[in-house]
């Protein structure tokens, strides 16, 4: 049976997120949060996976305690146990802390056969994690799957999406993936499976639970970069639509406002 | 039968005169989208003179010069009607309301909000949510104004739990014709004060008065809701699983209902499958979209459990549930994407909107699609299914625009006969305009429609108003 790893991540509904203009901080406060859609794609990469040569599938999160709905949103569309690394000492970690400290948790279950993760977040949209974490894991690694193609005798065979074509390439187990969406839509979860998610048992490791955990390697200490300042880019002045209700009286606004601004 | 008068020099400068040169265009000017809506099949009419109104003042003036000179007017919102409503069949004025598009007044103790007719279903709709409030009708085009929607009385998905544009509007401001302005209705629950020209007015197309200004009743926003999608093998079992949400006491905000080709035809448009085609090997014949609102979670939750022990007994395939916000974005943005996939992959396109009594929704379905297959043309359709109400298209890529009249018109007579026989009615919220008058006749019968006409007299004894829509005849043949 495949053992299969799924790393996920909440993040504030981007779209909803602004910037407090005096601190350049993000405003996350009462903004709603959602599972990053491009892990929900690489949940259902390995549903398919499940499906197809059976597995159990355990999810893993790091992230304040309210990070536990994506764990059961998860839970609901096929995950079989989820683990929740939660606590102050994790917080403020950039990927390096984050990547360590996700293998350091993973390790208490076992060995791994594949993990799959989203290939960016869209909060933080580094991208770097799949890499960090297949070196940390050991594993092989293959980007922007795009079908999986056959998994046996101890190797995993894929297509990968290039912008050039497609690409069969086979790896080795371990092996951990980054999927294309096409093949890979999440899918929405039965009556049964969402109502028994609500009340499934989450494995939840805080800085004192994971074994051999160097807490000078996660959160801030562990980080490698620091962010000292966010500030949006700088928008050029927006355009200025014309729509008087006729062409002649739209030119006529035109050559108005080139007039007041000096232009001709 | 009425005679109009061309816009002559003096009468197109006394109308400039009332809106300024800017809101004013004629001739060759006038913008091409004010001669069709979103129904082109219909074809194009062209105004003598467009005027984008601003102000009541300036509407009872407009209205003033072309009732004194018979010069037809066709009022005008977001243009997004499918029947030729807002269509100048007779030339003359279009009046256009999108620059009336203020929000004027919350009353928070009386929960309702006094608007201007250009005002979008859409920013009426987020506008009321910021306030902690709703507005329950929630048809389909968002971009529709708000007067269109009372115009047409547009109903929408969530009619099922809470009404028609109808129920939601309280008091109008109306120019008449002539150009007299006048309040129809008050802030009140209710009335019993006579006939009530409120609502009259309402779903009149323009062709009893302007509307300019109007109140509209609101609602506290409910505080949760979470959706399920219930995939059935086949559109008859689909069809009869709605009475029995409703008479389990479910009170759902919206049932929808989709077949198994528009689905296909929505993920192919966007791209993207977020209603399934399959669910545990077998193929999904037709789904419902179904969407509960409620104080918290638990409550919501008993409701899915209870949804799922009657699906179940009624043989669906599976319960999903649409729950996150990601999924009911995207569920809904499928949803509301039905129509513009349609036309999408679609050259030629005709529509109606019949609302039958929900039992009869399979006998009505089945004998479209046999007249489609009579006729070789593509039948699509989808609708509210927990109020009757189905949108079908008649769609070809392949014919020539006269043959597809032709062909179309043999499907749409026979449909609207089989829908006077299933006890349905014409239009359940797309109206009548000047595409339907001619079924609007044959389902109400000479007395009915000839008293419409009397009444449409009394309002507007020159009939400028919007000539040749709902029951005037006098422009047919």
């Amino acid at each position: 049976m495949l053992k299969i790893l799924v790393c996920v991540k909440q993040i504030p509904d981007v779209d909803l997120v602004k910037m407090d203009p005096e601190t350049g901080n993000l405003v996350r406060a009462g903004v709603p949060t959602l599972t990053n859609p491009l892990d929900l794609n690489a949940l259902e990469a390995a549903v398919q996976v499940k499906e197809r040569y059976g597995g159990e599938i355990t999810l893993i999160t790091m992230g304040p305690p309210m990070a536990e709905s994506t764990l059961r949103e998860c839970l609901a569309v096929g995950g079989d146990e989820a683990i929740l690394i939660t606590g102050r000492p994790f917080g403020g970690a950039d990927t390096l802390s984050t990547s360590y400290t996700i293998v350091k948790a993973a390790d208490m279950k076992g060995k791994f056969d594949l993990i799959f993760c989203g290939k960016e977040t869209l909060d933080g949209a580094t991208g770097q994690m799949a890499s960090q974490l297949a070196e940390r894991f050991d594993a092989s690694q293959i980007s922007f799957c795009y079908s999986i193609d056959d998994i046996s005798d101890g190797k995993i065979r894929a297509t990968r999406a290039l912008e050039t074509g497609k690409e069969i390439v086979e790896a080795t187990l371990p092996c951990l993936l980054t999927v294309e969406k096409d093949n890979f839509y999440g899918r929405l979860p039965n009556l049964k499976a969402y109502l028994d998610s609500k009340t499934r048992e989450i494995t939840t490791y805080t800085e004192n639970d994971i074994d051999g955990l160097d807490l000078n390697l996660i959160g801030v200490p562990g980080s490698g970069t620091i962010v000292p300042k966010i500030y949006p880019p700088e928008l050029p002045e927006p355009g200025q639509i014309i729509h008087t209700g006729s062409p002649r009286s739209d030119a006529g606004r035109l050559i108005e406002i080139l007039a007041e601004k000096g232009s001709i | 039968m009425a005679t109009y008068n061309k816009i002559t020099p003096e009468i197109a400068a006394q109308l400039k005169a009332v809106v300024g040169e800017r809101r004013f265009s004629c001739g060759a000017d006038v913008d091409p989208n004010y001669s069709h809506d979103e129904m082109p099949i219909y074809g194009n009419h062209f105004p003598e003179v467009a005027v984008d109104v601003e102000t009541t003042e300036e509407v009872s003036r407009i209205m003033k010069i072309c009732n004194d000179n018979r010069i037809p007017v066709t009022c005008r919102g977001a243009g997004t009607g499918l029947v030729g409503g807002c269509v100048p069949l007779a030339g003359g004025v279009v009046l256009c309301t999108r620059r009336m598009n203020r929000i004027l007044h919350y009353d928070m103790d009386n929960l309702v909000v006094r608007i201007q007719p250009g005002v979008l279903l859409k920013d009426l709709a987020a506008d009321a949510l910021a306030h902690g409030l709703m507005y329950p009708p929630d048809p389909g085009e968002k971009t529709a104004t708000v007067g269109g929607n009372i115009s047409t009385n547009a109903g929408g998905m969530r009619a099922v739990k809470y009404g028609v544009t109808r129920d939601y509007v309280l008091a109008l401001t109306v120019v008449l014709a002539d150009g007299r302005i006048i309040e129809l209705g008050k802030t009140v629950c209710k009335t019993s004060s006579g006939y009530s020209l409120l609502h009259l007015m309402i779903g009149s197309e323009g062709t009893l008065g302007i509307i300019t200004e109007m109140t509209m009743k609101l609602i506290p926003n409910p505080i949760c809701d979470v959706s399920c999608l219930v995939p059935f093998p086949d559109v008859d079992s689909c069809i009869s699983f709605v009475p029995k949400i409703k008479l389990a006491n479910l009170d759902p905000q919206s049932i929808e209902f989709m077949d198994a080709d528009i689905v296909v035809s929505s993920s192919a448009f966007t791209g993207i499958p977020t209603f399934p085609e399959r669910v545990k090997d077998a193929d999904v014949g037709a789904s419902l979209l179904v969407t509960f609102v409620g104080a918290d979670e638990d409550e919501l939750d008993q409701k899915l459990i209870k949804l799922g022990k009657i699906a179940e007994e009624a043989g669906a395939l599976d319960v999903l549930v649409v729950a996150t916000s990601s999924n009911k974005k995207a569920a809904w943005a499928a949803r509301s994407s039905f129509l513009t996939a349609i036309e999408a992959d679609t050259r030629l396109l005709d529509e109606m909107d019949v609302v039958v009594p929900v039992d009869k929704i399979p006998a009505f379905l089945l004998y479209i699609r046999s007249l489609g297959q009579e006729e070789g043309i593509v039948i699509r359709n989808f609708g509210h299914a927990g109020d009757g109400n189905l949108h079908i298209y008649c769609c070809s890529n392949d014919l020539e625009l006269d043959e597809f009249k032709r062909r179309t018109k043999i499907i749409m007579d026979k449909a609207y006969a089989k829908c006077a026989e299933l006890e349905g009615q014409v239009s359940g919220e797309h109206a009548i305009g000047h595409a339907k008058m001619g079924y609007l006749h044959e389902s109400v019968g000479d007395d009915v429609f000839a008293l419409m006409d009397d009444i449409k007299r009394v309002f507007d004894p020159n009939y400028i108003l919007n000539p040749g829509k709902v029951c005037d005849a006098s422009l047919v043949g």
